[in-house]
């Protein structure tokens, strides 16, 4: 019993990092209309700053921070120079999904004759080990979960009770009538983009540091844990993604103490699958995938 | 310039204009963006290896593990792949063509590829995971030495055989009602339902005629280079027939032609060349070629999404507006 409490603890990690990750996914596609392929590339990219900063010396907690920085800064620079024109332009859902994903192939390989192929990991000690009942985790892990749970309640405070919160909220439930109203709409998904993106190149920190090693091919997983975390919660629903969190990353730890770690991924597909099949509107949305495209 | 490099040069060809006819009447006509495309081009190889092997137990072949190993004459694997692709066109399009939106089909898809791949790699017991399948016999290599010119030309012309056959399916599907009921519910998905046509039943049906002619593709490649491991069907390889697809122009089959033969035969022609000269740093040009695939998607895109050979524009005898066929025909 006490591999199936362990993984419970693993658990706990786990859907720490993924809802950093898929909160961050599921506000870009329910306010900007985009679906980022390119997220998982954007947070190997921002692991690896944090990764040379590391080397240099530099605590990985500032590494976080930097990732983070970076993180921002590089989604607000695609969206300003690549998916906004290409928007503007009036290209369709789906040419935005090719889009995103061309560039995603882009980073990947300006990055691979920088980093190599080689799997990499942070220097960092993994702290003392520290014991509840049978769940024992190390105390970089119960920091991660804290920067988590610390994150989430400042989205839900950002959603609910500032101004800009509400504004994102407006624009994406009508952005022309949220024009109307005098959001600078402009502005707020400028603000979106810098937001998700800082929250996505934490997330690709933080899951590097709670993976052993992590690659350029790592990417990949990170984006199908964080679109099967903000699919299964409803896309464009941060809320929703925080549930599908917190269930997906329970399940492939679990699974991955029953049978291998090797098929985390495959698991969490296979939630992507039962969903899209029986609620593809996801847990909490009215509408989600079941809209009509355009 | 030696036999084989041309026949390697034209088999490629072959095999990448059969794949991007297949890809055309799925995305360029139908609407359908398959981003899993390379997974039935894969799965018709596998099938077509496993057809024409011996067992694993067979001598010299028990350095892998895989199932079955028939060895089966000639025309039976190649056959054999094109059915298989089809048949796993039927649950994949099941799962993902019946509901969803056309961007989450796109993403569904896309997660498929992927996690087809870590499966076949990570079980190797199935199809020898990660290292793959070695050894794949070639077709008729018991009547003809496949070392010979002869053979070379055979493949070539076995090749042009498939990729005929995919033309004449292609060309019967875009002339056809068919093809124009599948282009109304490309353009218009709501308005051809109003019309009666039932969209699930039209994308299952090019979904899996799309699966066959993938997985017969893969069969003649497979015939041909006589491996075949995940690491040849990353999803990226498919971004590569999108960008032929989209390079050459969506929605007609010389476009198609065109792609392939402007995009992966090219790029893979220009990446010998620049491997030959030692031009960029050693191993990292393809990882350029990437970035320039890439930037060819968006570039398109952005200054012709219609490629470099639009589709033409359909107009009939009938039509309740002459002036304006008058003024297509005359434009």
């Amino acid at each position: 019993m006490s591999l199936f409490e362990a993984a419970f603890g693993f658990g706990l990690v786990s859907m720490s990092v993924i809802a950093l990750a898929a909160v961050g996914f599921t506000m870009q596609f329910g306010i900007t209309n985009i679906i980022n392929l390119a997220y998982g590339q954007v947070m190997i990219t921002s692991a690896y700053v944090a990764y040379y900063l590391n080397r240099a010396g530099v605590s990985i907690w500032i590494g976080m921070i930097a990732g983070a920085i970076f993180g921002a800064l590089f989604s607000f620079l695609l969206n300003r120079i690549v998916y906004a024109p290409f928007q503007r332009k009036g290209t369709t859902l789906l040419g935005m999904v090719i889009v995103s994903l061309a560039v995603s192939l882009m980073i990947a390989n300006l990055l691979l004759p920088i980093v190599g192929y080689y799997s990499t990991s942070y220097h960092q000690d993994p702290g003392g080990l520290i014991r509840l009942g049978g769940i024992a985790l190390t105390s970089n892990q119960i920091v991660i979960i804290v920067i988590a749970v610390a994150v989430m309640l400042a989205i839900h405070g950002l959603l609910t009770y500032t101004r800009l919160g509400k504004a994102m909220r407006a624009t994406a439930a009508n952005p022309s009538l949220a024009r109307n109203c005098g959001i600078p709409t402009q502005r707020v998904v400028d603000a979106v983009w810098l937001i998700t993106g800082a929250l996505c190149g934490l997330a690709g920190v933080v899951a590097a540091l709670n993976a052993d090693s992590f690659a350029i091919a790592s990417g990949a997983g990170f984006l199908i844990t964080a679109l099967a975390a903000a699919v299964l919660g409803g896309a464009g629903q941060p809320y929703g993604a925080m549930i599908g969190a917190v269930i997906i990353g329970m399940v492939t730890e679990l699974s991955a103490a029953q049978w291998s770690p090797e098929y985390k991924d495959v698991v969490a597909f296979g939630i992507l699958v039962a969903v899209m099949v029986l609620r593809p509107q996801g847990l909490l949305a009215r509408r989600g995938a079941l809209a009509a495209a355009g | 310039m030696n036999t084989y490099y041309a026949a390697n040069l034209l088999i490629y060809a072959g095999v990448d204009i059969i794949a991007c006819l297949a890809l055309n009447l799925q995305f360029g006509v139908s609407g359908i963006t398959n981003f899993s495309f390379i997974v039935f081009q894969a799965v018709g190889a596998y099938t077509a290896a496993v057809l024409s092997m011996p067992p694993d137990t067979a001598a010299g072949y028990d350095f892998q593990v895989y199932f079955g190993g028939y060895q089966l004459p000639f025309p039976i694997p190649w056959i054999g792949g094109a059915v298989a692709g089809g048949l796993l066109s039927i649950p994949v399009g099941f799962f993902v063509l019946r509901k969803l939106r056309s961007d989450y089909q796109a993403i569904a898809l896309l997660v498929t590829s992927i996690i087809a791949n870590t499966v076949i790699t990570n079980a190797r017991s199935f199809l020898n995971g990660a290292a793959g399948l070695a050894l794949v016999p070639q077709p008729l290599q018991d009547r003809i030495d496949p070392s010979t010119d002869t053979y070379q030309y055979l493949y070539v012309g076995l090749t042009a055989l498939g990729v005929a056959l995919a033309w004449f399916v292609s060309a019967r599907i875009v002339n056809s009602p068919f093809g124009r009921t599948l282009r109304a519910m490309r353009d218009h998905e709501l308005a051809a339902t109003a019309l009666g046509k039932n969209p699930v039943r039209l994308k299952m049906t090019i979904f899996i005629v799309g699966g066959m002619i993938a997985g017969l593709s893969g069969a003649i490649l497979v015939g041909f280079i006589q491996v075949w491991a995940p690491s040849v069907w990353l999803y990226p390889e498919t971004i590569i027939l999108f960008a032929a697809v989209i390079v050459g122009g969506r929605g007609n089959n010389i476009g198609a032609i065109l792609g392939a033969l402007l995009v992966p035969v090219g790029f893979e022609e220009v990446t010998r060349l620049m491997e030959r000269l030692n031009i960029g740093p050693p191993g990292f040009i393809p990882a350029f070629e990437w970035v320039a695939i890439g930037l060819l998607i968006m570039g398109f895109l952005w200054f012709r999404p219609d490629g470099v050979r639009p589709e033409p524009r359909h107009v009939f005898e009938g039509s309740p507006f002459p002036e304006e066929v008058e003024s297509v025909r005359a434009g």
